[in-house]
Formats: structure tokens, C-alpha cells, sequence
């Protein structure tokens, strides 16, 4: 959806890294094989994260081998049979829903057509992944309209507004984990809403004042020549790298399951990585869009 | 209570100065610092305790009685010298974590002072809403700007937060890209040099 949550690869051992290649090819099997081939094309980083969150301690990865669509000649790993892929897999599809549906609201109908081309491919996956998760379904949709309407009431606080939106994630999680694994998931995942949401808003900043669209930040930040205001960027970057501390507070008080190295590289080098690229403007806007469009 | 080894991830065969060492890394890790105001300090505390339970136990199995806890001061919010009743009423809510009352108590604040806007960007950072917490904090500096406990706020969320990083500094990941704690790592440094004094001098 988004692709900014990810390990920086360069640091990660070998291993860790086709275990993770493992776990996002996992995911993409596990959209398949619940959902159908079109809901392998929402497969995204940030979904892979939430499975390596919500992966029970005690489960080892099954790692098969086996080809696919993406892979037709080579056999790949996937990771299989977890239902932290089977949750993810149907989060996903549900996201991808509203976040097509909000597209289509927002948007002149001309420019709505490639996505209203996504509803009907996505549309028996979505009923089928809204029956499997429906307090994760209701609670999307109730928030992503308590977004857009402060979107129109247009308050200035970038927090009000970035709070429905991580307060998706974060307000789902089951009511049997324990307490000791919940409150600090929770406090991560509110934050890494919090953070994506806010470095997306940056990333589209100057596309969303040259069409005229909403953008969180532009009450706070307002425009200098349709650009981001560099004197700004330094008070972004603060509050983003806080929320990037908090993640990292919370997820040292998380157990310990068998992607932990890989969740400690994504939050502690991978999101550093990825916000410094963002915020001076090498995160290649072509390349990211390519990755978008391929996984949507 | 666990294996007090396994609480600091090292083997029983551990010498005094490996024990010593994942004791200072975990001690870090969870210091009351990084936990500031932070809705999960309560938990911090727990694991700190038990990390400091397991390490003097080891120490005591082993016959030297020279070990050291580390007692965190305890965090902002509690209440200031000077502080009005209105002001202790809402410091108690935040600290209780009953932020609806919190909120309800500071819109019948008598008045929209430097400890109101402060007060509302402690509820601001609870919530997890750091900008507005940053710049009610900025306001209550600007009131009065001599106020410690405001200016070390505003300080804290200009430098974007406290943090622990296993990749920083002089680790094996060091130099790789730039590490998320602002300016170098004073505090880190600060927490280590009380670490060992405490190794030195308790007891």
C-alpha cells in the first residue's frame, strides 16, 4: 500500500533476509489461497509487518517450496500454514477495499476508472474477507469516515487527523492475547500509523497542492512556491523520529517470536532509512509508485 | 520468578563481566528515561525490576555482595512545588492514565496559563499526538520561560523523544546511515557513567 516499512536489507543476516523474502511470498500465497489470484496483487510491505508482529512466539515458520504466478520457472520459499498470514492476508484485502473506495469518493470519475476496474476484481475477496473479519471490517470503515469527515471540517491539528487513522490498527487487536503483548503492540502500532500516515502525507505534499486535494499537513505547513516550507521539515522530522522512539520503547517490551531481529532492523534502521529518504526527496517517487501499482 | 540467567539472556557459565554487561545493554534498554510519560512505563518498570531482581540475585549467589540496582527518579507529572490544587487534580488524572478527566478538568481550568498549556501537551503526548503536545509545550515556554519542568519538555520533543537503539554508536552497526537519536548520545552516556557509579559505591 505504502512500502515504507521494510528492513534495510543491507543489514540484515542472509538468512534473516530469505526468511523474510519467505514471509512477504508467504503472504502473497496466503492472499491467494483465501482470497483469490486478484487479491495477490494488494500484497504489501506493511502486512508482512503486522504478520511478523502478531506470529505467536512459540510457532516456527513452515517454509515450502513451490512456484507461483510472480514465479513460474524458479521454485520460491514461502513461509505457510500461520495464521498470522491468514489475519494479514485478510486485513489486506480489507484495506485495499476502503482505501479504493476512498479513491473513488475523492476523485473526478474520469480519473476513478482504474479503480473502480480494482472494486469489481477485489469485490468477492472483499466478502469474503469482511465475513472471515468483521470488527476489523466495521472498524475501517467507521474510522477511514471519521477521516474524512474531520478531512472536511478542516481543523488544523495533523495529529487529529493522523489519530483515525492509527487508531485502525492499533484498536483490533484480539481480545485474547495477553495483556503483556497487547498494550505495547498496540502503543507500536498506533505510532507506526501514525508514522505512515504523516510521511505519506509529506511524500504527496506537493501533488496534493498543485490538484487541489486534502493534505494533512498543509494547515500546519502551509505552501512556499506549492512546496513543503523547508522551515518546517525540521519540526516533521522531530515529531516523526518520536514516534519512531515510541515504536522502539514499546517493541522492547514485546516477546520475543521468531522475527523479532527482522521487526528490531525494520524499526530501528529500515524506518530511519526510509523517513531520511523521504524527507530529502531521494525516495524514488517513480520507483515507489512502480512497486505500488504492481501490489495493488 | 524465572531463571534470574535467562532474565539477562546470558549462560550460568557467564563470567562476572558478561553478566555485567547484558545487565548494563538491558538496564539501557528499559530505563525509566525512555519510558518518560509514556503510556507503557508501568511495564518498563516491571521488566527493569526484574532485571535488577535477576542481576543482584546472581550476584549474591555468587558471593559478592557488591551489586547495584538502579532506582529511576520518577517520571514528570508528579507534582511540581507550587502547584495549584486544579493543577495536582489534573496531574493525578494524567498520572492514572484517565485522560477523559484529565481533559474535562482542563476545560473548567480557571485560566489559559503556562501550566494549562503545559498540562494539555502532557495529555497531548499521552495520546500519542507529539506535535500538539510540542507546541502547547512551546507555548508554556513562552509564558514562562523559566520553568524547568516545561523547558525539559520542550527540549524532549524538539530532540524527537528518548531512545534506546541496538545499532547505534559503537556497535557493530555504527556509521551505517544515521542512528535515531538526534544529537549523538549524551543521554545514553549519562545513564552508563550513573550505571557504574552505582556499581561502584552501592552498599
Amino acid at each position: 500500500m505504502f512500502g515504507y516499512i521494510r528492513p534495510l536489507k543491507g543489514e540484515l543476516k542472509v538468512r534473516e533476509f530469505e526468511r523474510f523474502k519467505a514471509c512477504y511470498c508467504g503472504l502473497c500465497h496466503a492472499l491467494g489461497k483465501n482470497y483469490g489470484l486478484s487479491a495477490r496483487f494488494i500484497l504489501n510491505f506493511e502486512l508482512v509487518f503486522l504478520a511478523m508482529l502478531i506470529w505467536d512466539e512459540n510457532d516456527t515458520p513452515v517454509i515450502k517450496r513451490g512456484r507461483c504466478i510472480a514465479s513460474p520457472c524458479r521454485k520460491k520459499r514461502f513461509c505457510t500454514g500461520n495464521s498470522a498470514l491468514d489475519t494479514a492476508a485478510g486485513y489486506s484485502v480489507i484495506l485495499s477495499w476502503w482505501k479504493i473506495k476512498d479513491a473513488i469518493a475523492d476523485e473526478k470519475f474520469i480519473k476513478t476508472i482504474p479503480h473502480r476496474a480494482a472494486a469489481v476484481l477485489l469485490c468477492r475477496a472483499y466478502k469474503k474477507a469482511a465475513s472471515d473479519f468483521p470488527e476489523f471490517n466495521s472498524k475501517v470503515s467507521a474510522q477511514l469516515k471519521s477521516l474524512a469527515e474531520y478531512e472536511s471540517s478542516g481543523g488544523e491539528s495533523f495529529d487529529s487527523a493522523a489519530d483515525k487513522f492509527a487508531r485502525i490498527l492499533s484498536s483490533v487487536l484480539p481480545e485474547d492475547m495477553p495483556e503483556s503483548h497487547r498494550r505495547p503492540l498496540a502503543e507500536l502500532l498506533y505510532h507506526t500509523g501514525r508514522w505512515i500516515y504523516l510521511v505519506d502525507a509529506y511524500d504527496d505534499y506537493s501533488d496534493d497542492v498543485e490538484s487541489g486535494r486534502y493534505n494533512a499537513l498543509l494547515r500546519r505547513f502551509p505552501p512556499e512556491d506549492g512546496k513543503f516550507p523547508k522551515s518546517g521539515v525540521k519540526s516533521l522530522e522531530s515529531t516523526l523520529i518520536h514516534s519512531n522512539n515510541l515504536i522502539s520503547a514499546a517493541f522492547e517490551l514485546m516477546p520475543q517470536n521468531p522475527w523479532t531481529q527482522t521487526v528490531e532492523n525494520t524499526i530501528y534502521l529500515g524506518m530511519p532509512d526510509a523517513l531520511e529518504r523521504v524527507l530529502n526527496g531521494t525516495w524514488l517517487h517513480t520507483k515507489r509508485s512502480q512497486i505500488a501499482t504492481d501490489k495493488e | 520468578m524465572n531463571d534470574p540467567y535467562s532474565v539477562l539472556g546470558v549462560s550460568s557459565n557467564a563470567t562476572e563481566d558478561e553478566v555485567k554487561k547484558a545487565y548494563r545493554e538491558l538496564a539501557r534498554k528499559y530505563h525509566p528515561d525512555n519510558y518518560q510519560d509514556n503510556p507503557l512505563s508501568d511495564l518498563a518498570q516491571e521488566k527493569m525490576k526484574e532485571i535488577n531482581e535477576a542481576y543482584n540475585l546472581i550476584l549474591k549467589t555468587r558471593e559478592n555482595p557488591g551489586g547495584g540496582s538502579y532506582r529511576g527518579r520518577a517520571g514528570p507529572g508528579s507534582n511540581a512545588a507550587g502547584a495549584t490544587p486544579e493543577s495536582a487534580r489534573v496531574r493525578t488524572a494524567i498520572n492514572s492514565g484517565d485522560l477523559r478527566l484529565a481533559e474535562e478538568l482542563l476545560a473548567a481550568f480557571p485560566s489559559r496559563n503556562a501550566e494549562w498549556n503545559f498540562l494539555m501537551g502532557s495529555v497531548a503526548y499521552r495520546k500519542g499526538w507529539l506535535d500538539d503536545a510540542a507546541r502547547y509545550f512551546q507555548t508554556a515556554v513562552n509564558m514562562d520561560p523559566h520553568n524547568a519542568e516545561y523547558v525539559q519538555a520542550m527540549n524532549l520533543m524538539q530532540q524527537g523523544g528518548q531512545g534506546y537503539g541496538p545499532f547505534g554508536g559503537s556497535g557493530p552497526f555504527g556509521g551505517s546511515g544515521r542512528t535515531m537519536h538526534g544529537e549523538g548520545c549524551d543521554a545514553c552516556d549519562i545513564c552508563s557513567a550513573l550505571l557504574c557509579m552505582n556499581f561502584c559505591c552501592c552498599r
